[in-house]
């Protein structure tokens, strides 16, 4: 359950440490975003000498949500920490690699490319 | 690299006859299509995989992709079984390499006999728009995905078992996508020097040495 002014980690290597949401994309009037859904985010911290820096506007998917999953066989999955991957506008992912566990329902929602980065898919 | 500049200005000379030829493959590749069509059509339903490893490197042999790498990963991941690299020159070769695997995976039978009245570009166009329609339904993981088309940096085709990505040059040497899934099969050859490791060996005693230096 991601909404505007929700603060996530970001899961990549990109160089960002901290995201807000400050808007979802895909509808006018959403309330909530979750596991691969694309948002607006704004950089609230970031590693030094990286190309992306603090208050920048950028575009993520969201990989990992507090608010459970699930799945049609009755599955229940729900993570530590909301988390985010940063894309660019044709959905490639800035960082090279990915850190943590990823659900499998990425790939359903065409992000392949984040997925195949994934070390572990659940 | 330079082979790639050399096969590059060989593609530039022979550029007057490129597109005859173009058009010569792909009518070659429609014919084995005809051919079978009767058994694809039945492994539809009972198989996920709908392009094999050999009918992926056929296909990438024919549009010329460059730096074909096959990894098998099927010990690192459990959601796919090979993962195919390929390069290609430019933008629009990376977007044909992965039009070619759409045609091959069979999406295109209704455009069997439209090909040879209809420019290939409005071809593409029309196939395009019918595979993103069909991936809206709720077995879309049957059908090849296809992912980053529209920009043709990276281009990624799900076929189930099969995961091809398409790369330029520049995105290849970024994502480095090779050392991800090399770095875990190196991590196993260790573990074998660990089994040696672990062998008795019986030390050398050197107590009962007689002494050489003590005798000068």
């Amino acid at each position: 359950m991601i909404q505007p002014q929700t603060h996530l980690n970001v899961a990549d290597n990109s160089g960002a440490q901290e995201l807000m949401c400050i808007r979802i994309i895909g509808a006018s009037n959403r309330r909530y975003a979750h596991i691969g859904d694309v948002i607006v985010a704004v950089i609230k911290d970031a590693l030094p000498n990286t190309p992306l820096e603090k208050s920048e506007v950028i575009r993520a998917v969201i990989v990992r949500t507090c608010k459970e999953l699930k799945r049609d066989n009755g599955m229940i999955i729900r993570y530590d920490d909301n988390a985010a991957v940063v894309i660019d506008q044709e959905g490639n992912p800035k960082g090279t690699r990915i850190f943590g566990a990823i659900a499998r329902e990425l790939r359903q929602l065409n992000f392949t490319k984040i997925v195949s980065l994934a070390p572990e898919v659940f | 690299m330079w082979s790639a500049l050399r096969s590059g200005s060989f593609h530039r000379a022979s550029s007057q006859s490129l597109f005859s030829l173009g058009n010569q493959s792909w009518k070659l590749g429609f014919s084995n299509l005809k051919l079978s069509f009767s058994s694809s059509s039945t492994t539809h339903d009972d198989t996920k995989e709908l392009l094999s490893l050999e009918e992926v490197e056929k296909v990438l042999s024919d549009v010329r992709a460059d730096n074909v790498t096959v990894i098998p990963v099927k010990k690192q991941l459990n959601w796919a079984d090979f993962m195919v690299i390929a390069t290609g020159r430019s933008t629009w070769h990376v977007k044909n390499i992965a039009q070619a695997l759409i045609h091959k995976a069979g999406l295109c039978y209704c455009f069997y006999f439209s090909l040879f009245y209809i420019h290939l570009f409005l071809n593409h166009y029309i196939i395009i728009k019918q595979a993103k329609q069909k991936q809206k339904g709720a077995e879309r993981l049957m059908l090849p995905t296809v992912e980053g088309q529209e920009a043709g940096k990276w281009v990624v085709v799900d076929s189930g078992k099969v995961i091809v990505h398409a790369l330029d040059e520049k995105a290849r040497a970024y994502y480095n996508l090779e050392s991800l899934w090399a770095s875990d099969a190196s991590q196993l050859e260790p573990v074998e020097d660990l089994g040696s490791a672990f062998m008795k060996v019986r030390r050398i005693n050197n107590s009962k040495r007689r002494p050489a230096q003590k005798s000068v």
